[in-house]
């Protein structure tokens, strides 16, 4: 409680704090909460607040297939929240073990992970992705994938950053000179000193992730249909918006607060950090 | 004399990058001959038809000796004819990098303007109620996915208000109407990281010594923030924007498809669409070169702006 | 008596509310007259800072004048608007700092610089200002004024980066001076033309000077009268003289006994002991520049070997190569017989325990995310002893450096500074060292902290008969602790012999420079 209670005193974090979990918790209870199966015909184009032939109430209206639009945007919840947070995990394993050896190590070994950093680094996202979905199509796994190969070589960047600055601190002089192995230098004395920047990284990198599903749904080049995704949906309606504003406002409306959320809770914990490092 | 060999470096390392950019995209793309076939002739070609186009365009040589010959090509302006469009890639590139040139220039300029401008409000007080405001206007335009923010202002400024044309496909000529929404949005997503950066540096900068001494001369703020914070504080700033191209990049092919503006971005993204490879190949290669163009011209404007770097103090 | 330039009168600044106390000045009363030095001398937190920022008219973010005022010619200091400050900066008062280096705008030029403060404060034409900032150059002592006005900063060292941030104070010919520390960051022999440049102000244009500084040796060098500032007061206020000599105050006279005298202890002189630790022939080169040329030491168990000089001398370098942090370029190093620089892998690993190393820094050289004595048991175990055994060497060591059992479960950031050093120390006493490097280990601290943290060192190091070698830019430290001393320059050893000898009848001209320098000289 102590240790949370400088994050809850700021406005802005207790608004990032609660989108970020509210999405959470509507992505982990979606069965209970969503009224009707997100895939399932009801009828189509029905406008927000109606109800339908049989009596069914829906809350943003109907797609053109007639799938209620609450409904996927519960379950479209569950399915960034999933595949954002596997990425962004997958990411951070290669990013973070890369970023600590060649931080640590220097030399020759940092000059070809860093070389190799740099050009995956200097691809645009966007092309990236596209290059890599051309080769190995849309699939969930492959998304992961994508996002994993463009995203490591980021957090590899900062991790060695910050591995390098920690690296050359006395306390790492200390437990080299007591004949330290080199393992658990990395493990006890530089990995624990990187929590604070990279938690706030992390949660930047969910919301960049999760932008970055969106926008290959919104491109259509994301999950493959009928999977609920809020980028995708976006992509289906965007034909009809004049006529039905509900079938992308919605959506767009729900992944700008997830997004805006996690930014906000990172610009939190930044806050946090400073202050504790300004005190130490 | 010192700068020539910072750059010469930087050239090199960039010529480097592209070599494996270029080997990596022609592995993706390239390496299963077979896949290249069936993109070019289309799903119903019969597998003599591709065996036989195979041999006739010297696919069934080396791996190495094929990626040699395409960078070749490719350097010499050779990209090939889009199986798509039918017709040369080269020729299709160009024009579309120019339209889109205009676009990203047009969200530069807000970029710059606003960010910078923002940034050196917000931290020459740190702290302060516009600080506050800013940082967290700041946040919520970065944080919003692009095509978010179009679809919003699009509301607004097309169906709401009807002021501005809700496509930008120029079918009637070049019209500046249809620039202004795309390079809003395309300027106030990428914006705000720039006005953080500026932020973060101005804020530093005014917390140094040397400004202490400026006001201990008796300099007023006017003075300190022109004379003697900007000048330092907008040094890493100015570098960051060239480095933000290829995220400004991104933004470009999805608010090209948003608005259906034809130029780079929506070239690509049709290339996408119907595997067309040989385009796809050029796009991602005239892509990442820009980025690394805008790397150069990043370190230049860093060592012309830092006079530590152009005296030769340090690396 | 002449009348004084400033007059102030039960000044406080508060502090913000959940600080340790509630004012960080407290009631202070002090006057300055022309040609005079006023020394304000203080330990960390003592408040000295803040007085002076609040004198300025810029007083830290959070911290507001409570009480009090500051007259100066007639006028009230602390009730100017921010306007009628920006014309008394500068003018009426200058200031010097601490950093020269992050004092000036890296961007501008010196001539830019020091030219400004005739564009704010006076109607000189272009060239009148320039031919201003340039007499003002020379009178500082630079030389080769018209390069050094056409530089940046960091084309400048230290010591001209300081007399062109004085050129700049005096550019107005104020009446007053507030120098805030303003030889800390310099080398001796720097610091004592400074002080010199300093005296001379006083002497040849009547400047009032405020002179803050935690230096005692400075103040003995350069003040007229003394204010002892402890805690946000000013406990003592007094003539120079009658300050250093005749102290009224317990704690000016503990500050003062802690300054370490130059003379160095009588001790006896080498035995024929065999060398614990040996250094022959040692060279480390930094790409094409040579930082240390043949370096050959030699210390025997229950010895200290102090190595003395500036910065940029190799010192460091040397305790770099003694622990293996770098490997030197060539040379030999052995402890206790068994020659360092051919082991590797496991094997280093295990000779390592037996040369131990204490750093400079006590905020650094501590993991924040670990506990104080799991720390120093993971030390004892890694030099062979069993869970338990380690458990109670801590506990052991604790006591021995002076702290409480209560230490052993919490982390860095509960301790002082000076108490972070003896858990430094514990730390490599854990490994039951043969030699302990001391890189500066001192210079961070106190000087009252720093006498306590020496006289453990002196006292830990006879009772374990260790072979220490104490690198140190002061040689009042050295005096204090070493048997031998060797002094260096420039990557050169350039004299060495036991301290009496070295301190009393130096043979080398810059030996001769350095404690000529040394700060307080004829004081303690």
């Amino acid at each position: 409680m102590k240790t949370l209670f400088p994050y809850l005193t700021k406005p802005l974090v207790l608004v990032g704090g609660v989108l970020a979990l509210g999405w959470l918790l509507v992505a982990i209870l979606a069965p209970l909460i969503a009224p009707y199966d997100p895939l399932q015909t009801l009828q189509p184009l029905t406008k927000p607040m109606t109800v339908g032939a049989k009596g069914e109430f829906f809350l943003f209206g109907t797609d053109m297939l007639g799938r209620d639009i609450f409904s996927r945007l519960v379950w479209g919840a569950r399915t960034v929240v999933i595949y954002s947070t596997l990425a962004t995990l997958t990411a951070y394993a290669f990013g973070l073990i890369l970023g600590l050896v060649a931080g640590y190590a220097g030399g020759r070994t940092d000059a070809v992970l860093s070389f190799l950093a740099n050009v995956v680094l200097s691809f645009p996202v966007l092309v990236l992705y596209i290059v890599i979905i051309v080769v190995i199509g849309a699939s969930p796994v492959n998304i992961v994938i994508a996002v994993t190969f463009s995203s490591a070589p980021a957090i590899f960047r900062i991790v060695r950053g910050i591995t390098i600055d920690i690296a050359s601190r006395d306390f790492v002089k200390a437990a080299i000179t007591q004949g330290e192995s080199t393992w658990r230098i990395l493990l006890v004395d530089i990995l624990p000193n990187t929590t604070g920047p990279l938690s706030v990284d992390f949660c930047l990198r969910l919301g960049y992730t999760a932008i970055t599903i969106g926008t290959l749904g919104f491109l259509g080049l994301g999950l493959p249909p009928p999977t609920p995704d809020w980028g995708g949906m976006v992509n289906e309606g965007r034909s009809m918006a004049i006529a039905f504003p509900h079938l992308v406002i919605f959506p767009c409306i729900a992944i700008s607060s997830l997004t805006l959320g996690l930014s906000l809770l990172a610009d939190g914990l930044r806050e946090v950090n400073d202050a504790k490092e300004r005190q130490a | 004399m010192f700068l020539g060999i910072f750059l010469m470096r930087k050239v090199a390392i960039a010529v480097a990058t592209m070599l494996v950019v270029s080997f990596l995209i022609f592995l993706a793309l390239e390496v299963n001959v077979e896949d290249v076939a069936v993109k070019v002739l289309g799903q119903y070609s019969t597998v003599e038809q591709r065996a036989a186009w195979l041999a006739q365009n010297g696919y069934n040589d080396a791996f190495a000796l094929r990626y040699v010959r395409w960078l070749g090509n490719f350097v010499t302006g050779d990209w090939g004819m889009s199986t798509f469009f039918r017709a040369p890639v080269a020729e299709m590139v160009m024009p579309r990098l120019a339209a889109s040139g205009l676009l990203a220039g047009g969200a530069l300029l807000v970029i710059v303007v606003f960010g910078l401008g923002l940034g050196v409000l917000a931290g020459m007080r740190p702290g302060s109620l516009l600080d506050r405001v800013i940082s967290v206007f700041s946040v919520v335009t970065t944080s919003i996915p692009d095509f978010a923010s179009a679809v919003f202002l699009s509301g607004i400024f097309v169906f709401w208000l009807g002021l501005l044309p809700g496509a930008s496909a120029m079918i009637s000529g070049f019209s500046l109407a249809e620039l202004v929404l795309p390079v809003s949005v395309l300027g106030l997503y990428s914006m705000g990281y720039l006005a953080r950066v500026t932020r973060a540096s101005m804020a530093d900068v005014m917390g140094t010594h040397y400004i202490r001494t400026a006001r201990l001369k008796g300099a007023g703020m006017g003075r300190i923030v022109l004379r003697h914070a900007l000048r330092n504080a907008l040094i890493t700033p100015i570098t960051v924007i060239m480095l933000q191209l290829p995220w400004l990049l991104s933004g470009v092919i999805v608010i090209e498809v948003f608005y259906a503006y034809k130029g780079f971005g929506t070239l690509l993204y049709d290339a996408a669409l119907n595997q067309d490879i040989y385009l796809i190949e050029a796009c991602a290669m005239v892509s990442v070169l820009v980025v690394v163009l805008s790397q150069i011209l990043s370190d230049l404007i860093y060592g012309w702006l830092n006079p530590r770097i152009a005296l030769g103090a340090e690396a | 008596m002449t009348q004084p330039l400033l007059q102030i009168r039960n000044l406080s600044v508060a502090l913000p509310k959940g600080a340790d106390r509630p004012f960080a000045v407290h009631d202070v009363s002090l006057e300055v007259r022309p040609a005079e030095i006023l020394c304000v001398v203080g330990e960390s937190g003592s408040g000295k800072s803040v007085l002076t920022a609040a004198l300025m008219g810029a007083a830290p973010k959070g911290l507001r004048v409570a009480a009090g005022g500051a007259l100066m010619g007639g006028r009230d200091l602390l009730t100017l608007s921010e306007r009628q400050w920006r014309d008394i900066r500068g003018k009426d008062i200058g200031m010097i700092f601490q950093e020269p280096m992050a004092s000036l705008n890296p961007a501008l030029t010196v001539a830019r610089q020091i030219e400004e403060v005739f564009e704010l404060h006076s109607d000189y034409s272009r060239a009148e200002r320039a031919a201003r900032a340039r007499k003002l150059v020379e009178e500082m002592h630079l030389p080769e004024p018209d390069r050094i006005l056409k530089s940046f900063p960091h084309q400048l060292s230290g010591g001209q980066c300081q007399r062109v941030v004085i050129a700049m104070a005096l550019a107005m010919n104020p009446k007053l001076l507030i120098a805030d520390e303003p030889t800390t960051a310099l080398d001796v022999t720097t610091q004592a033309q400074v002080l010199k440049l300093i005296r001379e102000l006083r002497d040849n244009h009547g400047h009032g000077i405020i002179f803050i500084t935690h230096d005692l040796g400075v103040v003995a060098d350069i003040a007229d009268r003394i204010a002892v500032m402890r805690r946000g007061e000013v406990v003592e206020v007094g003539s120079a003289k009658q300050v250093l000599t005749s102290p009224q105050h317990d704690y000016t006279r503990a500050l003062i006994a802690a300054v370490p005298s130059l003379v160095p202890h009588d001790r006896p002189s080498a035995g024929t002991e065999a060398p614990a630790l040996e250094v022959t022939g040692l060279n480390h080169c930094y790409g094409v520049k040579q930082v240390l040329h043949d370096i050959a030491l030699s210390v025997a168990p229950g010895r200290v070997l102090s190595i003395v000089g500036e910065s940029g001398s190799g010192k460091s370098t040397i305790a770099k190569n003694l622990i293996r942090l770098t490997d030197p370029t060539s040379g030999t190093i052995s402890v206790a017989g068994q020659a360092m620089l051919d082991l590797k892998g496991g094997a280093l690993r295990r000779m390592r325990r037996r040369i131990q190393m204490i750093f400079q820094d006590p905020f650094g050289s501590l993991n924040p995310r670990r506990k104080v004595g799991p720390m120093i048991a993971r030390a004892a175990m890694l030099s062979g002893a069993s869970r338990t055994e380690a458990v109670t060497r801590t506990k052991e060591l604790l006591e021995l450096v002076g702290l409480q059992s209560s230490a052993y479960d919490r982390r860095p950031a509960a301790f002082s500074g000076g108490q972070r050093q003896r858990i430094g120390i514990a730390r490599a006493l854990a490994m039951r060292p043969d030699v302990l490097i001391a890189d500066e280990s001192v210079s961070a601290l106190d000087v009252s902290v720093q006498a306590q943290v020496l006289d453990l060192l002196a006292d830990l190091q006879k009772r374990l008969s260790l072979a220490v070698v104490f690198i140190t830019h002061d040689l009042r430290v050295a005096a204090q602790i070493s048997d031998e001393i060797v002094v260096m320059s420039q990557g050169h050893v350039v004299e060495r012999g036991p301290a009496s000898q070295v301190l009393t009848r130096p043979q080398h001209p810059y030996t001769r420079d350095l404690i000529e320098a040394a700060p307080g000289r004829g004081a303690f």
